[in-house]
């Protein structure tokens, strides 16, 4: 499929890259599922933002629809009450805004008429002219994923994936809910749109932390020699939510946390702490090599799920003298619920520089706090000259601890052992830190911006690929189809507590322990 | 938290204060049984200033401006009342980010000095430059920057620019041919130099360089021919010099400057025009621009009048050899001339 791109001028001498925000061409966004929550909490408040701080072209306009009808005036005013309450650590100014506004327009339909893609097509050439948006369009899905498929069909059946501009869909996780619907759903889409065109969300993948890995790895020398096997004894991926499912029972019954955070977001973050480097920076190369370590993680054979992943779901209890209730407990949730509030997974990659190195990666609801990180624990000193404590009549060493911390205090720090000041070899652990937040201490963007702007300039890096979607599912999968088929003893770990105990046992059976983050 | 007076200033005895300040900073530490304190620091950044007030000023931009660019900050400040020659203070700048543990610490040096001894202070600030790290030079001092500027200040501020990777001095008020032969002197000796007058353009610079980034305007940018800037000075100050060079760089466009009334000082209106368009990006309010084509299209822009803050975390933001500053430079020099 041939589509037309208008690049933008190749030489504007007015461009000032030191301090200017990238260049972004002129485009119409069409928001599909505009009344709905994410467009309300993120996606107009975070194009207001990049409208505030002129980080979107001047030719730009955002065309909002749903089923539920209303005016340009009032999808307008509606806006304004969501950009304005869910507006974070920025100022909603009344002249901007007035501004803004005049870029918003609205379409009322539903996606299964045909109808409805007609009058989107009129409103896409109308403002394309009093917009000057030269044709170039994305659309983004924010409906219920039920929808994709024919939304996408229904864009190719009315000829809205071509035009006088290019044409580019985001799309929202989850993309499909097991292996077999995320083919079929890649399928559906590739009748009507190349693959490049395509942009499947990981807001995880936006965060500027996440981000930073790779600038940590790629562009400091003295991190990658030791970024392998020879190095390091094990890694632990953490992603922990203090929050129950907070009225989202119903949606969280059917997903469960193995399918809702491992399968895309954290082993997109996996992928990124363990893919190779690319040779250039740019989104094919680096999607290369994160689509090519997920092809390399070893796919758990059936009789040994039980042996790598732990699947858990907290019961009620009380916390800070507060009664929690258990997921089964939870509105809308089954009381014999068998859905994983809690997993935790160990994987194996299969390729030169990791072979045998455990990967850890768990994710739970109601844990004693909120946090997301990355910790690479290197080898121990093969003596432990320094160490107090004895195991075994042998000294036990402390390895070296590296966490790479997502949120919230972002953050890298290095744990290594110190001597104690005082007479006597008496060493402690000490830990050097970086924080994001005090070397840069400005506004970082939130990971919508980052994800929007990224697909307005075209560039996929941030955006997980066909082929990553695929793989990540396979590596999941099989654990998806043991834990269908087996009724759990639930509820296994008390809300507040870091996850049952088969998880820790998980990890002891290779003489490991979960950190505590 | 800060020390008593060091006096001799000696680099070495500010040296054991800071590390006196650091070391008090850990008992809190030791008590507490986990970090509290975090050491930040990515540059050297010395500013010499002969206020009034002392230092004041000065220390408490430091202080903003560490949040986002964590520095050992040194405040050289000349004042008729200083009791020696140059004597010196260590503190720390801290801060809790909001709902973290954690505070985060900068070290501020603050060195007084008397009128006929500031000069000597470069050895000293040499002695005192974080290691392995770029050393910015912003200075406040404008009588040594004037024109008629005594030899021995002059020469006092040579001596501690050559410290430095970067200088930063702020031409707004000065005389655009005096501005313009302060920045081409420093710059004909190799320094890296910046100006606040040039930053205070980026919110007009960035929305007019984006209309060409439109691609039915692509190559239209030379058919621009007729610049007119409007100012609210008696002569075109600075800022409208290098909003001209900056404009007419490229394709040497016809530049008219005007005074006019407006808001606040400097540049009111940028208007250019070409057969087929003309633009005109206009301060419509205090806090406010807009962006008018005679193609029909219409935007306003929030303008506030950025802090002395927001330039200097703009301009530490750059670190080496600024080309669009140093083109637009070069052409209103040729303009002046």
């Amino acid at each position: 499929m041939s589509v037309l791109v208008q690049p933008l001028p190749e030489v504007n001498p007015l461009q000032d890259s030191l301090r200017f925000a990238r260049r972004v061409p002129p485009c119409a966004i069409v928001i599909f599922g505009a009344s709905g929550d994410l467009s309300k909490r993120k996606l107009l408040p975070s194009l207001y933002r990049l409208f505030y701080e002129r980080r979107i072209s001047q030719n730009f306009a955002v065309i909002g629809s749903s089923r539920t009808p209303m005016s340009d005036e009032q999808f307008r005013e509606k806006m304004r009450e969501s950009v304005s309450r869910f507006l974070e650590d920025a100022p909603f100014d009344e002249d901007v805004w007035k501004s803004f506004a005049q870029c918003l327009f609205y379409v009322a339909g539903d996606l299964s008429e045909d109808a409805s893609y007609d009058r989107l097509k009129t409103k896409l050439d109308e403002v394309e002219k009093s917009h000057q948006t030269a044709g170039n369009v994305v659309f983004y899905l924010s409906t219920q994923p039920s929808y994709y498929a024919e939304a996408i069909k229904k864009l190719g059946a009315h000829q809205l994936q071509k035009g006088n501009g290019w044409r580019r869909v985001i799309i929202e996780k989850p993309f499909g809910h097991d292996l077999a619907s995320a083919r079929k759903l890649n399928e559906d889409i590739h009748t009507v749109l190349d693959e490049s065109d395509v942009y499947r969300i990981d807001h995880y993948l936006g965060k500027e932390t996440v981000q930073n890995i790779l600038a940590f790895r790629f562009g400091n020398g003295i991190f990658e020699p030791l970024w392998n096997r020879r190095y390091v004894d094990n890694v632990q991926i953490t992603a922990a939510e203090s929050i129950g499912v907070e009225g989202r029972g119903a949606y969280y019954q059917e997903a469960g946390a193995l399918r809702d955070m491992i399968q895309n977001h954290l082993s997109q973050v996996m992928a990124t702490v363990a893919m190779e480097p690319p040779t250039v920076f740019d989104a094919v190369n680096v999607r290369d090599e994160r689509a090519k370590l997920l092809r390399a993680v070893r796919v758990v054979k059936p009789d040994d799920v039980a042996k790598y992943a732990v699947a858990g779901q907290y019961g009620p209890a009380n916390v800070g003298g507060q009664d929690l209730p258990g997921f089964r407990q939870e509105p809308s949730v089954d009381p014999n619920a068998q859905t994983d509030t809690y997993a935790a997974v160990t994987f194996f990659i299969d390729n030169w520089r990791w072979a045998d190195v455990p990967f850890y990666i768990r994710t739970g609801k109601r844990m004693p706090k909120r946090v997301t990180d990355i910790a690479i624990q290197f080898n121990a000193p093969p003596l432990g000259l320094f160490s107090q404590e004895t195991k075994g009549g042998l000294r036990e060493a402390r390895p070296n601890l590296l966490v790479l911390r997502i949120q919230p205090e972002e953050g890298i720090s290095l744990r290594f052992l110190s001597k104690s000041p005082g007479s006597g070899m008496r060493v402690r652990p000490v830990s050097m830190d970086f924080n994001y937040g005090s070397s840069f201490g400005e506004r970082t963007p939130t990971a919508y911006e980052t994800l929007l702007v990224d697909a307005m300039a075209g560039d996929a890096t941030l955006y997980t690929r066909q082929d990553m979607v695929d793989a990540s599912w396979q590596i999941v999968q099989p654990i998806l189809d043991v834990w269908g088929n087996s009724k759990f003893d639930f509820p296994n770990y008390a809300a507040g507590t870091w996850g049952p105990k088969e998880s820790d046992e998980m990890l002891a059976r290779q003489g490991h322990v979960w950190r505590v983050p | 938290m800060s020390s008593t007076i060091i006096f001799p200033a000696q680099p070495e005895q500010i040296l054991k204060g800071l590390g006196k300040l650091w070391t008090s900073l850990g008992e809190e530490e030791k008590h507490q049984g986990k970090p509290t304190v975090l050491r930040a620091c990515a540059m050297t950044l010395i500013v010499a200033t002969d206020e009034p007030d002392a230092g004041f000023a000065a220390s408490q931009t430091i202080s903003e401006l560490m949040h986002e660019h964590p520095a050992r900050g040194i405040v050289l400040a000349v004042s008729p009342d200083a009791e020696n020659d140059l004597q010196a203070r260590v503190l720390a700048q801290c801060w809790k980010p909001f709902g973290k543990a954690q505070q985060i610490c900068c070290e501020q040096i603050e060195i007084t000095a008397k009128p006929g001894s500031w000069q000597n202070a470069a050895p000293t600030l040499a002695g005192l430059t974080a290691a392995d790290l770029p050393v910015i030079f912003w200075c406040r001092h404008q009588g040594a920057i004037k024109k008629d500027a005594a030899a021995a200040d002059q020469a006092g501020l040579e001596a501690i620019a050559k410290l430095a990777t970067k200088v930063i001095v702020d031409t707004a008020g000065m005389a655009s041919p005096d501005g313009i032969a302060l920045l081409t002197k420093w710059r004909g000796e190799g320094k890296v130099i910046a100006d606040l007058e040039w930053t205070r353009l980026t919110p007009w610079r960035e929305p007019l360089a984006h209309i060409f980034d439109d691609a039915k305007r692509e190559n239209t940018f030379a058919h621009f021919d007729s610049l007119e800037i409007e100012h609210t000075e008696e002569k075109p100050p600075m800022q409208a010099l290098y909003m001209a060079g900056w404009l007419s760089a490229p394709y040497k466009a016809k530049v008219t400057f005007r005074r006019a009334s407006g808001y606040g000082p400097g540049i009111q209106r940028v208007s250019f025009r070409s057969e087929e368009e003309s633009i005109e990006f206009e301060r419509t309010s205090a806090d406010c621009v807009t962006l008018w084509s005679s193609a029909g299209r219409e935007r306003k822009y929030s303008f506030g009048r950025p802090s002395l803050t927001t330039l200097m975390t703009e301009e530490l933001a750059v670190a080496g050899y600024d080309p669009a500053f140093n083109l637009a430079l070069d052409r209103a020099c040729e303009l002046l001339a």
